[in-house]
């Protein structure tokens, strides 16, 4: 049985690429060369796993909230549209 | 949850009633992107009066033109494209581009690699912890910390859940800068809010340490 390549990857290249991993933007090769490192490396996996943590927090719902009382302010400039055309379709 | 998912059926049934001059389902239409569209303009603006402000202007643009919307697009990104359109008119009509691209060029272009600034690992922030207001204030101290052409690609693709090609012809770069600016984008929020080698975010005065760029 053939035995497989041993491809080594840098830190630096890995640096590149850790967002893409995270997307499941990087080829299926390139993705296994990665995640070899990442076993190996407790730098780049630290890397991985904050990077990974920012995307599951910011992404979370609760994180960001439109401030108290905006949101009913957000359709203020409507309303006032809305207002001044209703009596003229009224009149019309 | 981020921008709510609408089943495009009743979605579209919204926008025929809107057409239809029921205007009062026209509320209901934009209200679960009323988040989506406030962050797309904030990251713009950085300010939460501007935000509101625009946000205000584009609603109003949306109805007016929601009998051109041809639902090729989504409505969600349809209507955050008008927002983000808003948002830049209106910094140039403060002249505030003049300034931002300043300050961008001060932190340092896409171009080069970006070398994290520590190894710190923190693994362990449980998103219980999201009910932590000073939680919550570091993510948008660090956020606003970035420049706003990272800022605006983190929250289209991570807040907003746009995918790439969204996020690309929304801010009209290529899908390659928007995956270059993500990386970067997230790095910097990562060595923003990372705890650094002395364990802080296990001490209780994790939060304390946002880094701002």
């Amino acid at each position: 049985m053939a035995k497989k390549p041993i491809v080594e990857i840098d830190c630096i290249e890995v640096w590149r690429q850790i967002s893409n991993y995270l997307d499941n933007e990087v080829d299926p090769d390139l993705r296994a060369v990665m995640a070899s490192h990442f076993k190996d490396c407790a730098h780049c996996s630290a890397i991985l796993d904050g990077t990974r943590n920012v995307v599951r927090l910011v992404g979370d719902g609760r994180s960001f909230e439109i401030p108290a009382g905006v949101s009913r302010r957000l359709y203020a400039k409507l309303d006032d549209h809305l207002a001044t055309r209703r009596p003229k379709k009224r009149n019309s | 949850m981020a921008t709510a998912r609408v089943q495009p059926e009743v979605e579209a049934d919204l926008i025929e009633r809107v057409r239809c001059g029921e205007h009062e389902a026209f509320y209901e239409l934009v209200r679960p992107h009323e988040r989506g569209i406030y962050m797309a303009a904030l990251s713009i603006l950085n300010n939460d009066a501007d935000a509101e402000e625009v946000v205000q202007e584009a609603i109003l643009k949306a109805f007016k033109a929601i009998g051109k919307f041809r639902g090729e697009a989504k409505f969600s990104t349809w209507i955050i494209q008008i927002t983000i359109n808003e948002a830049r008119m209106k910094l140039r009509k403060d002249r505030r581009h003049l300034y931002d691209s300043l300050d961008e060029s001060r932190r340092g272009e896409d171009e080069g690699d970006y070398i994290p600034r520590d190894f710190a690992d923190w693994r362990e922030i449980p998103s219980e912890a999201l009910e932590s207001t000073r939680l919550r204030e570091a993510l948008k101290k660090a956020l606003d910390s970035l420049a706003p052409k990272y800022r605006q690609v983190l929250v289209l693709r991570d807040i907003e859940h746009l995918n790439i090609a969204e996020t690309a012809k929304l801010m009209g770069i290529t899908e390659a800068t928007v995956k270059t600016r993500l990386l970067r984008a997230r790095l910097m929020m990562r060595d923003a809010l990372a705890p650094g080698f002395d364990g802080a975010w296990r001490k209780g005065r994790e939060y304390e340490k946002v880094r701002p760029f």
